[in-house]
């Protein structure tokens, strides 16, 4: 009897959790189809926020920027980190104790050290030779740094759920090292590596500290546009761009599930 | 004998070249542009702070003084200030989080297998939405006007016209919010494990539920719940979006001092300082959480 009351007060719980949790997300949603330029007061349902948005040529500037800034850096964190979670996996019986704490660096790593460690490393590099100056191709270093570990843990891991004597296989049947990656390696590894890929996508779009700080005036991104929008004064608009991302955020995050899923 | 030496010592080279090739491009990158940066941001803290923010060769402490508080102007607190409120901050916000994740984790573990993967999931999803947006969606919530806002100035919890937001409360809803999964993740996997033996026999024994709970549910969910705790107090002292957001000029916590100083405040000494003292604060959470790993046994995992 006692119990069910306990697993009553449990279930409340949960559903006041999930309201807390959703509540932030929604009222954003909801308010972007607001006809009057308040999120106190709903004045009827338009599509106003959106169509102005369709006439902001900084917003779709800055959307191409955080879709080229996710796609670039994705590419290069896969094959990167790829070729680490393959070399950690060959050679795992080894002492690779310096190359792990590397690896896990960016992901201890507190944000805003990161970010500003990298704004004062490329503004110093930028003053002694002229490169690296602050911009898109400063922003995907930095992604890529941090996606890299990402992609190695999710690459390792498959590896070690794959079959060790398949690698034997292979090699007995005088599969030649390039063979084996274009016909064994490859195609087991395309689910971790899609899979990888839509990870360090939703990351990269997710990111906003790292970015903020290593970006350079032209090249701002959806979350550094919100940013400074939100600076200058709250506007219905900024409901409609957040709407935007979180639906495609969403997507994507399913997308990768999915990768995720069937290879299990 | 020895060609068999050889053909070894061959073998080996070869496998030492492989794992070469393969980890080097990444652990280079990540060594040039992270490793590097980092190390060149620590001796920023040791240098002395010229004209225009940017950092002078004599090396010295000055940075930490001033983060201490010392000033051309003699000592003042507004320093000491921002750190004791990122340090209170994190440990309020840590004890909101488990008030709220505990019973979550729990009600979780006891649901049907098939469900419990999908309750995760509704915990984690909001988290894969941008920072600045949740915290947007609170300013949006909790700004004067709004029915939330209203009730608590109904309540005589806050001055008319005032809002939740900005203020130090909406700081720390902003992080109980930002953190929950990260102590839900770890919680439940201690919970998924629990040994429901332990609980019939403390009630076998008629010990009183309060007690049931102390004697036999929180000891074994204790890994979890420190894992968790290294997780959220951790990132929550560095945090930055949400004070800068929620947080207004008054509620500034340590990121937000460490980004001013490369900023505005233009002193870039006494923001690595700050940075330095960040970089401190997450190793030792990385020591206990390995310490921890190791006594309880399958703390760190659960984590990684």
């Amino acid at each position: 009897m006692q119990n069910r009351g306990f697993r009553k007060g449990l279930a409340i719980f949960w559903w006041l959790t999930l309201i807390f949790l959703y509540a932030p997300l929604l009222v954003v949603m909801v308010f972007s189809f607001n006809s009057i330029n308040t999120s106190a007061r709903w004045g009827g349902f338009s599509l106003r926020w959106y169509e102005r948005l369709l006439h902001n040529d900084v917003v779709i500037g800055a959307i191409g920027h955080t879709l080229l800034l996710a796609v670039i850096s994705s590419i290069i964190a896969v094959i990167l980190g790829a070729m680490i979670g393959y070399g950690l996996y060959r050679h795992r019986a080894r002492k690779l104790g310096l190359l792990i704490v590397l690896i896990y660096l960016p992901i201890v790593m507190p944000d805003i050290v990161f970010g500003i460690s990298n704004m004062a490393f490329f503004v110093q590099i930028n003053r002694l030779t002229g490169l690296l100056s602050p911009g898109l191709g400063t922003m995907v270093i930095a992604h890529v740094t941090f996606q890299i570990p990402f992609v190695a843990l999710i690459v390792y891991s498959r590896f070690v759920g794959l079959d060790a004597t398949l690698f034997d296989a292979a090699k007995d049947l005088y599969a030649s090292p390039w063979q084996r990656m274009l016909h064994f390696i490859l195609p087991t590894l395309k689910p971790a590596l899609l899979s990888a890929f839509f990870l360090s996508f939703t990351l990269s779009v997710d990111d906003f500290v790292i970015s903020f700080f290593t970006a350079g005036p032209e090249s701002a991104t959806l979350p550094i546009y919100i940013w400074g929008a939100i600076r200058r004064g709250i506007s219905p608009e900024i409901n409609a761009i957040a709407t935007l991302m979180i639906a495609s955020v969403a997507l994507v995050a399913v997308l990768s599930l999915l990768f995720n899923r069937r290879r299990a | 004998m020895s060609q068999v030496d050889v053909v070894w010592r061959r073998r080996r080279r070869l496998e030492t070249r492989h794992l070469l090739v393969s980890v080097l491009p990444g652990a280079l990158w990540i060594f040039i542009f992270l490793v590097l940066p980092s190390a060149y941001l620590m001796s920023v803290a040791f240098m002395t702070n010229g004209g225009f923010g940017q950092p002078q060769l004599p090396l010295t402490l000055d940075a930490f003084r001033s983060l201490a508080g010392f000033g051309f102007l003699g000592w003042s607190p507004g320093n000491l200030y921002t750190l004791w409120r990122s340090i209170f901050q994190s440990v309020i916000s840590l004890g909101l989080v488990v008030l709220v994740a505990y019973p979550v984790a729990w009600y979780i573990s006891l649901c049907r297998p098939r469900l419990r993967a999908i309750m995760l999931l509704a915990v984690v999803v909001p988290s894969w939405t941008n920072q600045v947006i949740r915290a947007f969606g609170w300013m949006n919530l909790l700004s004067p006007g709004t029915p939330l806002s209203t009730l608590a100035e109904n309540m005589g919890l806050i001055a008319p016209n005032m809002g939740l937001f900005p203020s130090d409360f909406a700081v720390t809803l902003g992080l109980v919010y930002n953190f929950l999964p990260f102590m839900v993740l770890p919680l439940y996997a201690a919970f998924e494990k629990l040994d429901h033996a332990q609980i019939e026999a403390a009630r076998d024994l008629y010990a009183s539920p309060l007690r049931t709970f102390f004697v036999a549910v929180l000891p074994q969910t204790l890994p979890g719940l420190l894992a968790g705790s290294v997780l959220v107090a951790i990132p929550a002292f560095g945090m930055y979006v949400i004070p800068e957001l929620l947080g207004g000029g008054r509620s500034q916590m340590l990121g937000n001092l460490v980004a001013s100083q490369f900023g505005e405040a233009a002193n870039w000494p006494l923001g690595a300082a700050g940075a330095l003292l960040m970089l401190l604060a997450t190793l030792l959470g990385l020591v206990i959480l390995r310490r921890m790993g190791r006594r309880l046994g399958g703390g760190t995992e659960m984590v990684i």
